[in-house]
């Protein structure tokens, strides 16, 4: 979770740079037709060099804010969108993991035993964020998968691995109407209370 | 480890953080306010450089307004319209301890933002006329150009009286919504 975190937060300092740009370019190009109103004022013609390369630059300037403001509202866009995402994704994440646990009748310590599994740490620091032996977390971990009808750590996480590719997330957060699997069918009747 | 569900899906247990102020929009708001204070306090009254100022207050103002048109969705216009039938119903709503917030501005604070803008439009344009040969000397032009000014400082003292007070209505707190850009809601607060 904190890889994505870091992720939005460049984005944001990317877009804060591209507002100071926006800002610092539209005064250039208000200081160039201030520049070139003046001129004009004092007799000049756009045939003149110096005009027209003024007059350009100005034009030009005006574009770019116009492109970067249209590209920042796109990069907030994104970054909206991911934001949205990354809540659902985590959210009924969470969800669908709590209800297998409630579903194989894991103790607390045997749920946190899942989640450390699940997030990739092995037997050993597992015992070393618990404070126990990597023994005694052998032993849980063993019911853990004798529990949740899995041969070892892979298939374990396959499980979950396949609710997520399943791709019957919905943004509504409705998982109600999933089709039943044949490894599923008994969270199903939980989500149907 | 293992939270109760029920507040999963609308985010956090206590308050949620609504992306609201672009970081155009919040850049504009403090460099507006920073040279209001340097032209009002600061700088020089005759100098060149509060004529610049004056210029870039001007300019910033107006790339907020091309951004009320292509910005994103609550920068815009549409989101704060200028009514002000809506400002009186909202006043309304307020009194009778209505506790809705409003992710943009709210109808009476869009009041406001269309007033300073027009205000700092109006000195802008009362201070480049005296610069011109046509409206250098004249009194009325630098009589107008410090009652807007006047009218500017009295619109500012409202703003910032009305920001103290929203968000002390609302329990949003405005000023850090225009700092990092986010409101954070109360959970079971109505939205608009």
């Amino acid at each position: 979770m904190k890889r994505p975190k870091r992720i939005a937060k460049t984005k944001e300092r990317r877009a804060t740079a591209l507002a100071g740009i926006i800002i610092l370019q539209a005064l250039c190009a208000l200081f160039f037709i201030g520049d070139i109103i003046t001129d004009f004022r004092e007799g000049g013609h756009l045939d003149d060099l110096h005009l027209g390369l003024e007059a350009l630059a100005a034009v030009v300037l005006i574009w770019g804010v116009i492109f970067l403001m249209v590209e920042l509202r796109r990069l907030q866009a994104r970054m909206g969108d991911m934001d949205a995402g990354l809540m659902v994704a985590r959210g009924q994440m969470a969800e669908v993991m709590d209800r297998f646990f409630d579903d194989w009748n894991l103790t607390e310590a045997e749920r946190d035993i899942a989640i450390m599994i699940l997030k990739g740490l092995d037997n050993e620091s597992i015992g070393q964020v618990r404070r126990t032996a990597s023994g005694t977390v052998r032993a849980q971990a063993t019911s853990i998968y004798s529990k949740s009808d899995t041969h070892g750590r892979a298939q374990f996480v396959s499980l979950f691995m396949e609710e997520l590719m399943s791709g019957d997330f919905n943004a509504a957060g409705a998982p109600d109407d999933h089709q039943p699997r044949t490894t599923r069918v008994s969270v199903h009747k939980l989500r149907a209370e | 480890m293992s939270a109760p569900s029920d507040d999963r899906s609308s985010g956090r247990t206590s308050a949620r953080d609504v992306a609201v102020w672009d970081p155009l929009v919040r850049l504009i708001h403090w460099s507006l306010a920073l040279t209001i204070l340097l032209n009002g306090a600061i700088l020089e009254e005759e100098s060149n450089l509060h004529e610049w100022v004056g210029y870039a207050a001007v300019g910033l103002v107006g790339i907020r307004l091309i951004w009320a048109i292509i910005g994103p969705q609550y920068a815009r216009f549409t989101a704060f319209p200028p009514s002000p039938a809506r400002a009186i119903s909202y006043v309304r709503s307020v009194l009778s301890g209505d506790k809705t917030v409003h992710l943009s501005h709210n109808p009476l604070g869009a009041i406001m933002i269309y007033n300073l803008w027009l205000t700092v439009i109006g000195i802008g344009v009362t201070g480049y006329m005296m610069t011109t040969i046509r409206f250098f000397g004249i009194d009325w032009v630098e009589e107008a150009h410090e009652m807007i000014f006047n009218w500017l400082i009295l619109s500012v003292a409202l703003h910032v009286a009305g920001v103290a007070f929203d968000s002390w209505r609302s329990g949003v707190n405005l000023v850090r919504a225009m700092v990092i850009g986010r409101k954070r809601v109360p959970q079971g607060t109505k939205l608009e």
